[in-house]
């Protein structure tokens, strides 16, 4: 019989791999050929410059640094879900086995206890997001089922690895489950709104708009997708 | 030309404005997390208690959006529709506030040169007031 399992737990995951990687190249290079330097004035080149630019502009003021209209709470809560599912998966001590087998060497690893508060940080901050998504008027009335899946793509790896740290429900399964889960994430980031991730760096960094962190050495090109071919993606 | 005596639109010339812009502006309506954190940067959002119809986003999805998603194939009511959100609702003030970098007064900016091309104009004396 043909090995489903043994196909999601290699080559597939490799595959992930690589489309996720190739996918945020390909998003970066897409920025440069829409965006190009713009001639407006700009704070200086320099570094200390850039840093007084920063400061006068409140960006490095922790009450306004990147979430300027939200409410305290949501921006605790914001920044610890972000923190948590870049780093979590990371430095997880699973996970840096698997990377030890492949490659022969391993990164920096949470403590069991840790990483199992940072699963639940994600799974509540996730649940967080949910209900004020279907609570509150004006963030219902901009979401689409697109939303809700964007947020089930981030939340099942977690959901789906915690239960298989627990060994609950049949260990195999769950771990499979938990594998795909996280295939598709990886897949998902540079192709759908997940690549804010990336993006995020560039369009606050480099446009040129009122509320940039950097320079603001960019502008859109004008570019149409007709002309250079599609940038949709 | 769009015929302003006959109520009619040039969808051709609307589908050519949109096009002009779209690797920016379907790009970035895709990007859009649609979080709401924009929404109480906003000062006619929070002069309005919170009115869903005066939140950043919700101005851009709902004219932009949909001129994009239907590619320009639209009539006159739609945009006798989305006056008040492109120019009542919004004052190209600047200070609305996207974490991921959304230039949201951009995009409602474009939205009303594509509404005057076509001859709709905001209502100063028709009783649609700021706040
Ligand atoms: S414009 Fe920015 S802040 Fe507003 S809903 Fe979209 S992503 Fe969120
Ligand atoms: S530019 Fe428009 S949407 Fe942004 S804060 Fe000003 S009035 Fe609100």
């Amino acid at each position: 019989m043909y090995d489903v399992y043994g196909f999601i737990r290699g080559p597939m995951v490799w595959l992930s791999f690589a489309i996720f990687f190739g996918g945020l190249l390909y998003q970066a290079r897409q920025f440069y050929v829409l965006t190009m330097e713009t001639s407006l004035p700009r704070p200086p080149a320099s570094v200390t410059g850039l840093a007084k630019g920063a400061v006068k502009r409140s960006s490095f003021d922790p009450r306004t640094m990147l979430f300027a209209s939200a409410h305290p709470v949501l921006a605790v809560i914001t920044t610890a879900f972000h923190a948590c599912i870049i780093i979590l998966p990371v430095f997880l001590l699973a996970h840096n086995v698997l990377l030890f087998e492949s490659f022969g060497f391993s990164l920096f690893v949470f403590p069991e206890p840790v990483a199992g508060l940072m699963t639940w940080l994600v799974i509540f901050c996730g649940i967080f997001f949910l209900l004020r998504r279907i609570l509150f008027d004006h963030v219902r009335a901009i979401s689409t089922p697109y939303d809700y899946a964007i947020l089930l793509i981030v939340i099942a790896p977690f959901l789906t690895g915690y239960l298989a740290t627990r060994q609950w429900f049949g260990y195999e399964s769950i771990l499979v489950l938990h594998i795909l889960a996280g295939e598709l994430m990886l897949v998902a980031i540079p192709f759908t709104k997940l690549k804010h991730g990336l993006l995020f760096f560039f369009y606050r960094y480099l446009m040129h708009y009122e509320h940039t962190l950097g320079r603001g050495s960019r502008t859109w090109s004008g570019t149409t997708l007709h002309k250079r071919g599609n940038a949709n993606a | 030309m769009p015929d302003v005596e006959k109520n009619t639109v040039d969808t051709a010339a609307i589908a050519t404005m949109l096009q002009s812009k779209d690797a920016e502006m379907k790009r970035i309506l895709n990007y859009c997390v649609r979080c709401g954190i924009c929404a109480e940067s906003c000062f006619l959002y929070m002069a309005h208690k919170g009115d869903p119809q005066y939140m950043p986003s919700y101005k851009v999805i709902n004219s932009l959006g949909i001129l994009y998603k239907k590619k320009g194939n639209v009539d006159k009511s739609f945009f006798e529709g989305i006056k008040g959100l492109v120019w009542r609702n919004c004052v190209l003030c600047h200070r609305c506030y996207c974490p991921i970098g959304i230039d949201i007064p951009r995009m409602i900016d474009f939205t009303r040169s594509i509404c005057r091309s076509q001859g709709v104009y905001p209502d100063h004396d028709g009783g649609e007031s700021w706040l």
